[in-house]
C-alpha cells in the first residue's frame, strides 16, 4: 500500500517538474567530427527553448556559452539537454570547449 | 589545443585547490593531523572515477538534465559542509565534526572537478596525435592551479592563528557563495528554476574568459551576466556564512594564542 502511495507521489512530483519541459520547443543540435550541425539556430524573442544536443563523436564535448551563461559536458555517443531563453534579440555565440577551433556556433534571437 | 587544455584544467583544478589549501593550512594552524586530507583525496578520486564512468547514464537521466541535478547537489553540499565547518570551528571541542566537514567538502570538490578532468582527457586517448599536447597542457594547467593553492597555503600558515582563521574563513565563505551561485545557474539551465534576464553585464569590464575572470570565478563565483535568482541566493548564502564566521572569529579572539 505504502509502495503504491510513494509511486503516486513520485508521479505527481514528476508531473510538476515536467510541465515547463513540455511547453518549451525543442531544437536538436548534433555534434559530428567536432562540428555543430546546425551551427546557427534561430529562436524567437522571449521564448524558452530546449536544446537537445546529440554527440555523435566518441569523444566528449563541452557545450559552452558565456553570453548564454551555459556550460555542459556532453559525453561521447550520448546526449544532453540545455534550456536557454527567454532572451532578448541578439546574437549569442556558443562553442565546444574541448574542440574550440572547430566547434563554433551561434544562437540568433529574433 | 595545448593552451586550451591549460585553461580547462586550470579552471577545474583551481576551485578544488583553493578549498584544499585553505583547509590544510587551517588544520596545520589548529594542530590537526592531516591524515584527513589523504582520506578526502582518495575518496574524492574514487568518486570522480565512478562519476566519469557513469557520465553517459547521468547525462541522459532525468530527461537529459541529470548532470545539472547532480552537479547542483554537489555544489550545495560543499556549501553545507563549509557552513558545518565554520560552526564546528567555533566550538573546537567538537573535533570530529570539524574533520568530517573538512573531509566531506574536499572529497566532494574533488569528485566534481576530477570527474570533468577525467572525461576531458579520456576523449583524447583514442587520438594519439593529440594526446601528448593535451597531457602537457593539462599538466601545466594543473601545475598552475596547484601553485596558486600552495601560495594561499603559505599565506595562511605564516600568519597568527587568529588571523589565519579569519583569512581562511573569508576565502572559504566566498568560495561557498560561488558554489550556491553555480548551483542556481545549473538549476536554471535544467529548467528547474525560471530563467530571467541577467541583472547586469560586466563582461566588458572583467571578461569571464580572462585569467582574472577565471580566478575570480573560482574565488568568489564571479559571473559577468548573473541571473537575479543567482545573485539573490549568493547574497543570502553570504549573509548566513558572514554571521556564522563573525561569531566563530570572535570566539577565537577571546581565547589565548595556541
Amino acid at each position: 500500500m505504502i509502495k503504491y502511495r510513494v509511486r503516486y507521489y513520485l508521479l505527481i512530483l514528476f508531473a510538476i517538474v515536467n510541465v515547463p519541459v513540455l511547453a518549451a520547443p525543442v531544437i536538436e543540435i548534433e555534434i559530428r567530427d567536432h562540428l555543430f550541425y546546425p551551427d546557427e539556430i534561430e529562436i524567437p524573442v522571449n521564448t524558452k527553448v530546449k536544446l537537445l544536443i546529440i554527440n555523435q563523436d566518441n569523444t566528449a564535448e563541452e557545450f559552452e556559452s558565456y553570453e548564454l551563461n551555459r556550460e555542459k559536458v556532453i559525453p561521447g555517443g550520448s546526449r544532453g539537454v540545455v534550456f536557454i531563453g527567454p532572451l532578448q534579440a541578439g546574437v549569442y555565440p556558443f562553442f565546444g570547449e574541448f574542440y574550440p577551433k572547430t566547434a563554433q556556433g551561434k544562437v540568433i534571437v529574433k | 589545443m595545448l593552451l586550451n587544455s591549460v585553461i580547462i584544467i586550470l579552471r577545474e583544478v583551481l576551485e578544488a585547490a583553493l578549498i584544499i589549501s585553505v583547509l590544510s593550512a587551517l588544520s596545520q594552524k589548529l594542530h590537526v593531523s592531516r591524515k584527513w586530507l589523504i582520506i578526502a583525496l582518495l575518496s574524492g578520486l574514487i568518486g570522480a572515477i565512478t562519476y566519469a564512468i557513469n557520465i553517459k547514464v547521468v547525462s541522459m537521466a532525468l530527461d537529459g538534465v541529470g548532470q545539472e541535478v547532480i552537479n547542483a547537489s554537489l555544489h550545495l553540499l560543499i556549501y553545507s559542509f563549509i557552513v558545518l565547518l565554520i560552526l564546528s570551528l567555533k566550538d573546537q571541542s567538537n573535533h570530529r565534526l570539524m574533520v568530517f566537514a573538512m573531509v566531506s567538502s574536499v572529497a566532494i570538490a574533488v569528485v566534481r572537478e576530477g570527474s570533468e578532468i577525467i572525461v576531458y582527457i579520456d576523449g583524447f586517448i583514442s587520438s594519439p596525435e593529440l594526446l601528448l599536447p593535451i597531457i602537457i597542457g593539462s599538466a601545466v594547467g594543473a601545475g598552475l592551479g596547484i601553485s596558486i593553492g600552495v601560495l594561499f597555503y603559505y599565506l595562511i600558515v605564516n600568519i597568527s592563528l587568529n588571523r589565519a582563521v579569519k583569512v581562511g574563513l573569508i576565502i572559504l565563505i566566498l568560495i561557498a557563495g560561488g558554489m550556491v551561485s553555480q548551483a542556481m545557474q545549473l538549476l536554471i539551465q535544467a529548467d528547474f528554476i525560471i530563467s530571467q534576464q541577467p541583472l547586469w553585464d560586466s563582461s566588458s569590464l572583467i571578461n569571464e574568459r580572462s585569467l582574472l575572470g577565471q580566478l575570480l570565478y573560482a574565488l568568489i563565483g564571479y559571473e559577468s551576466t548573473p541571473a537575479p535568482i543567482q545573485f539573490f541566493c549568493y547574497a543570502i548564502s553570504l549573509i548566513i556564512t558572514i554571521i556564522l564566521t563573525t561569531l566563530t572569529i570572535r570566539s577565537y579572539q577571546q581565547r589565548p594564542e595556541l
